[in-house]
Formats: C-alpha cells, structure tokens, sequence
C-alpha cells in the first residue's frame, strides 16, 4: 500500500484518534441520562428502586430500537408536553438505545423498517396479531419491541385513550376487540417479545468492538448507481464518529461525502452524510466482532428512494467484498470490477472464467475483461489470498426478471400542496432457469442486478378504463417512477386525484432476446401522517 | 324521462327555471315546515329550508368540530349537535339559533367521548348518550367500561347527567323509541330502558345465528337518519359461502340491514341487496317500507321485496349521506364535501344544489319537522 494513497492518510488519522478515544470518552454518562430522566420526566413518570439502579415507570419496562426511543420521546413532546433540548433528547435516545435496545438477534427478520425500506409485503407473524395490530402497522412496528405483559397491556389502553376509535376500525368492530387486545394479544405479545430475554441478557455482557477505522464499502445510490467507496469513521466521543466517504460510481463518476455517525447499543449504526450535495442516512447493523456493516442508505428527504449498503473493516487484510456486476454471459467477453481491499496476487475468476485482460489495478479495484466457458454456477473470484465465495455467476440464459420492489406504494403530491410526491426505485434481478431449465423454480440461479428499461401498464380492466397509466406517473430510465400531481384532477371520473393501479414492467436485454419481469405498485393519495418509523 | 319530467315542472309554475320552480311549488306542497339539518367545518349548524331550499340560518357551535352527529327533538324545534371531538353536546333552537343546552362531558382526569351516540326521548325531556370513559392516570390512560348517560334537557347549560347504565363497548349510533326505549347500535342491537337500565336484545349481529357459511356481518353506523319513516337502520355486509372453504371469489356478498321501528321498538333484520357497490348510508321512502335508497359514489333505489336494485345514479363526488322530504319525493345527498346534492326520488336525476360553507365531512343529515 502505497504512503502517499489518500486512503492510507485517513487510515493513520483514524488510528490516531482510536488511541485518544479510549482517554476522553467517559460511558455516555448514565447518570447525566438519568438525571434529564429525573428532572424532565418524572412530573408524570415515577421513580422506584435504587439510586444506583433506578427504575422509572412505564420506561423501564420497555425495550427498544433507537428509532424506536425517539419516536416515544418525540410523542411526549408532542402530546404530553415534554420539553427537551435537542442535546438532552439525544443523549436519552442513546442511553435508552443503549441500556434498553434490542440484541442483534432481536432485530433480525425486521430490520427493513429501521432501514426503512417499507416497499413490501410483511410476511404474517400470526393472524392474531396481523388483524389486532397489522391493520395499521406495519408488524415490525411491535416486533421491534420488548415489554412485559403488564407493558403491552398499558399499550392497549394507550391506543384507546389516544386513538378512542381504534375498537370501531375495520377487523375491529366485528370482534370484542378490546377484550381481545387487552387479553389475548397483550399475553401473546409478553410471550413472543417480552422485556427479558437470554438474547439481550447476552448482548449486553457481550464485548462491543468500536465502528471507528477504516471501511472498504460498497453500495447502490438510484439514479447513480453501483459504487465502491472508502468510508472513514472517526471516534469524536464514546460512539460518535465524524465519517467520510469517497468513491466511484459504476460509470466512473466520482462520490465524495462526509457527515457524522452514531452507533447505537453497541451495533446500530446510523450515520447523516451530505454526499455530492445531497443529504443521504446509512442505517446499518453491524456483525457481533464489529468487522462488517450491513443496511441500507437512502436519500434523507426522501427514504424510499435508497439502495443496499454494505461495509467491511480494514484489518490489513487481502479481502474481495464484491464483484460488478455479478454476472458473466457464456461466451460473451465482458468487463468485471472486482471491488475489496489489499488485493494482490493472482486474479482467478473460477473454472472456466478467463481473465483475458487487466484494464485497470489498484489494490482495492481491480476492471478486467473476461470470458467465461462451461457450466452454468457461481464461482468463486480470488486475488491471491483473498477469495469470495459465490461471488460471479456464469449462465448461459437469462430466463427470469425479478423486478424489485415487487410491491410498491407510491404518494402523488407537489402542485402547490403541503407534501412532496413519494417516489420510487426500481430494480431488476436477473435469474437463469437452473438445472430444470425452468424458470420461476427453486433452483432458477440469482445472476444479480441487471440494467432494465422500465414501463408501467394498467394492473387490470378497471385500471384500463380509468387509464391509470396515463395519469398516475412515470419512469425515468434510472428505474425512478415519479407519480402524478396531487389535486382534483377534472379530467378524471369523479375528478378522481392521479392514482392508480398499475403493473411495473422491467424490460433486460439478454443477447438478442428480451425478458420482462412485473411488478405492482399503487399510486396512493397523500399519507399526512409523518412518522419516525411505519 | 328527464325531459318530460322538467317540462311538467316548468309547465306548472310557468316558469323555465329548476331552481325556481323547485321554491315556489313547494311551499304549497308542505302543510308542515321541512327543515335539513347538518354541520360544517369548521363548526355551524346550518338550518335550511326544505321549501326554498335555502340557508335560513347559521348556528355558531362551540369549540372544535365533533362529527356533525346530532339528535332533533320530535317536535323539530331543536337540535343537540356532539362537538368538540366527540366530547360535548350543544342544543340549539333552530328557529333561532339560541343555544339552549349544554353538557361537557370529559374532566380533567377523565376523557369522555361519544362515539355519534346522541338521542332525545320522544317527549322532548331526556338526551341520552352512551359515554366511552377513559381515566388519565399521570402515566398512562386505563379504560372504563362504557355508560348510558341520560341528561335532564330542563337542566339546560353545564349540564350533568341524571342517570347513567353500564353498557356494551362499541356503541355507535343511538335512537329513541316511542315506547321510551333507547335503542343501542353496537355489536347486536339491543335496548335499553333508561329508566332502569335494563336492558334487551332488539336483534342479533355479531351473534347471529345464521349458520356456518356465512360470514358475520360487519355492521357500522355512523350516521343518523331514518326519522321521515321513523326508525332506525343498522345496515351491514355478509357473505354466504358455497363452501368451508371460505373462497372469497365464488362468495354471494350481500347488504343486510336491521330496521327497528321507533314506534314500536320491534325489530327486522334481513338481507337486501347484492352487494354490487359501496353503499355509506340507507334510508327508506317514508311512503313505502320496501323502497330503499342509498348513497355514496351513487345514489341509488332498491326494491328489497325484490332484492332488486332499480336506479342508479352516478354522482359527481363521494357524499356519505343522505335524507328524505316527508313527501318521498325528493331525496337530499350530502355530507363529505359542502354541497348537497338534491334529486328526484322517483328518477334520481338531479334537481337542485344547495352550497355550504364548509365542509360537512362525516355530519349527519337531518330533517326537523314542525308541524303546523
């Protein structure tokens, strides 16, 4: 590694502060956290147990996500008449996060809403709990709690008293809904999400390695692209760290941000960067040694429009973390990016695949063009010691076009009103068909994102004849459906607003052939309800 | 149809013009004075007449806007209007506006609110509520069980109630019977006796007994009216399934109502219609008990002696609600937006307007009759 590389210069730098950080950073002051418990809280909250380990009502029986603390405090702000500076808000945030967060495993299978990435369909916990609280939540809203029985009941009541019409709803009214509720779902919710759990008990005596240092990242941006990046975190104080990043798209283009970041139960990290102009969040999880990041990052103004992001430490290691694109057609000469860090030594692409030019090298980017022959497969892509395992698939076909999301909610808005429309991006997943030669089956290989051309089309005949398609929105080439103005719009039956039903076709060009893959979206009204999380 | 209709119209008053033809012959069509109540955002009480259908006047309410649900005295002369987010209710005369009840029902540690559930007693003395209390514990709410609250009207501003019965959750709208029963919407439709609290089961819903395949009835009022043919309507959605299998395609859907008779407090639940579109609010022609009309984004007539549906008309917007002159024979749509929308029963074509002030979003639409 060359001295004089930029990225080595942040590398020494972040070093640097490592050793100081252990020297200033005092634990996020539980006591100061406390404190603002005791002098802003407790006009309503009370305090029982010790000074040491004190516990505040209807606080200490709760655990959650840091989304999940602010949204509360913000809600006795806004409802209960709290006041907080904006300081005292954030160290509660991170000592509750902190002290009452959830474990790792607690948020897996969820983490699509701290990512927010809400363009899906939830796959049913229960039925039970999809029509008590499902009907207006999204179920990763309660999953991502944890409270005692006794907590889950006070939430009942809660809706009641807040929300008095909740027991008329739909899926409510024809039941003894708030029997049910106070009963059976306050008991199966103590039961599947209770306070204490062997998961957190671990977590919390687990040791937590620090985010600070030096990142190989990778990541997708709509409208820009993949990219590849460097991303530095540098410890300001007892987790927060100023944070850099600087990469290239796929086409070349150069990416440069910088912001800061704050790390959250010793894995939540949650980062604000002003990249190229533009305010984006990085809402990642970090694995239990702290070596790789795994989320979403995602445009601050507007959440849906966002893309995976994925980071892997710096340990001075030889370390391949991503091949672009993912894919090579049989036969057909092609330039791959192999993306990572350290990387020196041999290029090997996996059987078959020749190398049959290096383009370009360094030792975190390596552009080659290739050619694969033989069988259909993933194969694992080298350089030297580095290997990453499944990293390339060779196919033969394209068969099958996923599009992604396969369901999605779009917002008309703009024209003069109050919300911006809700726009969103697409992607396409290419498939081959596997060993069956039939598509759509289990065994149908994942090739990876493929470049599409996107169109919508009327969901069915009543879309049809409300022409759907021509008034709810349309799509950018980058796969960005923007949806129509907001308003009356006296062209339509009833002055209908610009909404719609409409199937989203991905268009991937394979060779001298084409595949379509759909998918579904409504084109909603307005949601003027703004929330920390769904 | 249409044009022959306008021409008999126009004929008879010698004049071209719908809108006047509509106020110079009714005067001398109605012996008694029609009156169309409702409420506008941000909080009137509009009274208009049914003769000209004009504004005659504007009734400020206090406080925030509640729902628009209100109660009319039997006599016609006043009207209790739930406001201030379901939690208070103001009477007014509607001959001129004078605001001559009223009762705040939440306290500081106690929230109280009425879920549309607002009925006068036949005789014009008791108001009647059914309260959904809430206790404010500094952290956190705890719910109470729901109460009849019966109300002096004598007792006039500021007041309390005189009598309250525990009752089901889930009340919604509320009437009065002749026979001085307060009838309860809720999951079945039941009765109670304000005097005593006792109380009787009018007709099953949720615990109907109708045999497996079909589907409980999902029944939900918001809305009052039904005081042209005196009685009470709980509509609700059913589906009969062909089989255990439950398939929601291959599913006969229906319309089902229970009708209570307010003279009598007896009570007829039936299937309708097919379901073939929404339906928000039913009434029935004062002149014949099978003729039904409902509105929503159509206006439209059934025949359920025939589970026939016989006209529909396409309406420019969604309007929630609906009422009916004495005569039958004109039918107001309204509610949601701030016009209401004024058609004839017979052909539901549109023959008139009348335009609000605000918007009536979820307020009833009532007619008050004072008689000659």
């Amino acid at each position: 590694m060359a001295l004089s590389n930029n990225n080595s210069k942040r590398a020494a730098l972040g070093t640097g502060l490592l050793a100081l950080a252990g020297l200033v950073s005092t634990p996020v002051l539980a006591q100061d956290a406390q404190q603002i418990i005791r002098d802003r809280c407790l006009a309503c909250h009370t305090e029982t147990g010790s000074a040491e380990a004190p516990s505040f009502s209807r606080i200490s029986e709760q655990r959650k996500t840091p989304e999940g603390w602010l949204m509360t405090i913000n809600r006795m702000t806004h409802l209960r008449g709290l006041e907080l500076t904006r300081e005292e808000k954030r160290a509660l945030v991170k000592h509750l996060a902190d002290t009452q967060g959830l474990a790792p495993e607690e948020t897996e299978g969820y983490r699509y809403l701290l990512e927010q990435d809400t363009n899906l369909v939830e796959n049913s916990i229960d039925q039970g709990l999809a029509e008590t609280c499902g009907r207006c939540h999204s179920e990763a809203r309660f999953a991502l709690q944890r409270r005692t029985e006794q907590e889950w009941k006070y939430l009942v009541d809660f809706h009641m008293g807040q929300f008095p019409t909740t027991e008329l709803h739909s899926l409510a009214r024809d039941r003894q809904w708030y029997q049910i509720a106070s009963n059976d779902t306050a008991a199966d919710l103590g039961k599947r999400f209770p306070l204490i759990t062997q998961e957190w008990n671990n977590w919390q005596k687990a040791s937590k390695s620090d985010l600070m240092g030096r990142w190989r990242v990778t990541g997708f941006v709509p409208g820009k692209g993949e990219f590849d990046a460097w991303m530095t975190a540098a410890k300001t104080s007892e987790g927060h760290y100023d944070v850099t990043l600087e990469g290239l798209y796929a086409d070349g283009t150069a990416l440069n941000g910088e912001g800061k970041a704050t790390v959250y139960t010793g894995y939540e990290w949650r980062a604000s960067l002003t990249i190229d102009g533009v305010k984006m969040r990085q809402v990642m999880a970090a694995d239990k040694q702290g070596n790789s990041l795994e989320g979403r990052m995602f445009v601050a103004a507007e959440r849906e429009i966002g893309g995976e992001l994925s980071a892997v430490r710096d340990q001075g290691k030889a370390a391949v973390v991503a091949v672009q694109p993912s894919y090579l057609r049989a036969g057909e000469p092609a330039e791959l990016t192999l993306i990572g860090q350290n990387l020196k030594g041999d290029i090997n692409l996996g059987e078959g695949v020749v190398v049959e030019k290096v383009l370009s090298r360094a030792d975190d980017r390596i552009t080659v063009l290739a050619k694969a022959t033989g069988n259909e497969g993933l194969r694992t892509v080298r350089v030297g010691q580095a290997a990453s395992e499944s990293a390339l698939a060779v196919y033969s076909e394209l068969a099958r076009v996923d599009v992604t999301p396969a369901n999605a909610v779009t917002r008309i808005g703009g024209a003069g009103g109050n919300l911006p429309k809700v726009r969103a991006s697409y992607r396409a997943v290419g498939y081959s068909a596997g060993a069956d030669g039939k598509p759509g089956t289990e065994d149908d290989l994942r090739l990876g994102y493929m470049p599409a051309s996107w169109s919508i089309k009327p969901a069915d005949e009543v879309a049809a004849h409300d022409k759907d398609d021509k008034y709810a929105g349309s799509f950018n080439a980058a796969g960005i459906f923007t949806p129509g103005d907001a308003g009356l719009n006296p062209e339509r039956k009833m002055s209908a607003n610009n909404v719609g039903r409409l199937t989203v076709v991905a268009t991937v060009a394979d060779g001298s052939t084409q595949v379509e893959g759909e998918g579904s979206m409504l084109v909603a009204v307005q949601d003027f309800v703004r929330r920390v999380l769904d | 149809m249409k044009l022959n209709k306008l021409f008999k119209s126009a004929g008879l008053v010698g004049s071209l013009a719908l809108g006047s033809a509509l106020s110079a012959v009714a005067p001398t069509a109605m012996a008694d004075q029609e009156y169309l109540l409702t409420v506008t955002r941000p909080n009137q009480l509009h009274v208009i007449d049914m003769s000209t259908n004009k504004i005659a006047r504007t009734c400020d309410i206090p406080g925030p806007f509640g729902s628009g649900a209100m109660a009319v005295s039997k006599d016609g002369t006043h009207a209790y209007v739930l406001g201030n987010n379901w939690e208070d209710i103001y009477g007014f005369d509607i001959r001129n506006c004078e605001m001559t009840f009223s009762a705040v029902q939440s306290t500081p540690t106690i929230q109280v609110k009425s879920f549309q559930s607002v009925a006068v007693s036949a005789d014009g003395k008791e108001l009647y509520t059914v309260q959904n209390p809430i206790k404010k514990h500094r952290d956190r709410f705890e719910v109470m069980e729901p109460r009849l609250a019966v109300f002096n009207i004598e007792d006039g501003l500021n007041a309390k109630p005189v009598r309250t019965f525990p009752v089901d959750r889930r009340i919604t709208k509320i009437a009065a019977t002749e026979k001085g029963e307060v009838i309860l919407g809720g999951a079945d439709v039941k009765a109670i006796n304000p005097q005593n609290g006792e109380t009787r089961v009018v007709t099953k819903l949720a615990n109907w007994e109708k045999g497996p395949l079909w589907l409980p009835p999902d029944a939900f009022a918001m809305h009052s009216q039904g005081e042209q043919a005196n009685e009470y309507i709980m509509p609700y959605i059913t589906a009969k399934f062909d089989s255990e299998e439950w398939n929601f395609e291959t599913a006969e859907w229906w319309w089902g109502m229970s009708r209570v008779d307010l003279a009598t407090g007896e009570a007829e639940r039936m299937e309708t219609i097919p379901f073939e579109f929404i339906i928000f609010n039913f009434i029935t022609d004062p002149r014949d008990s099978n003729i039904l009309y409902g509105s929503f984004n159509t206006l439209s007539k059934h025949d359920i002696s025939e589970n026939k549906t016989l006209a529909v008309y396409e309406m420019p917007h969604t309007y929630y609600n609906l009422n009916i002159s004495g005569d039958g024979k004109t039918i107001y749509v309204g509610g949601t937006s701030s016009d209401i929308s004024i058609h004839d029963s017979d052909t539901l074509e549109k023959i008139g307007s009348i335009q609000l002030t605000g918007d009536m979003t979820t307020s009833d639409l009532r007619v008050a009759t004072i008689r000659d």
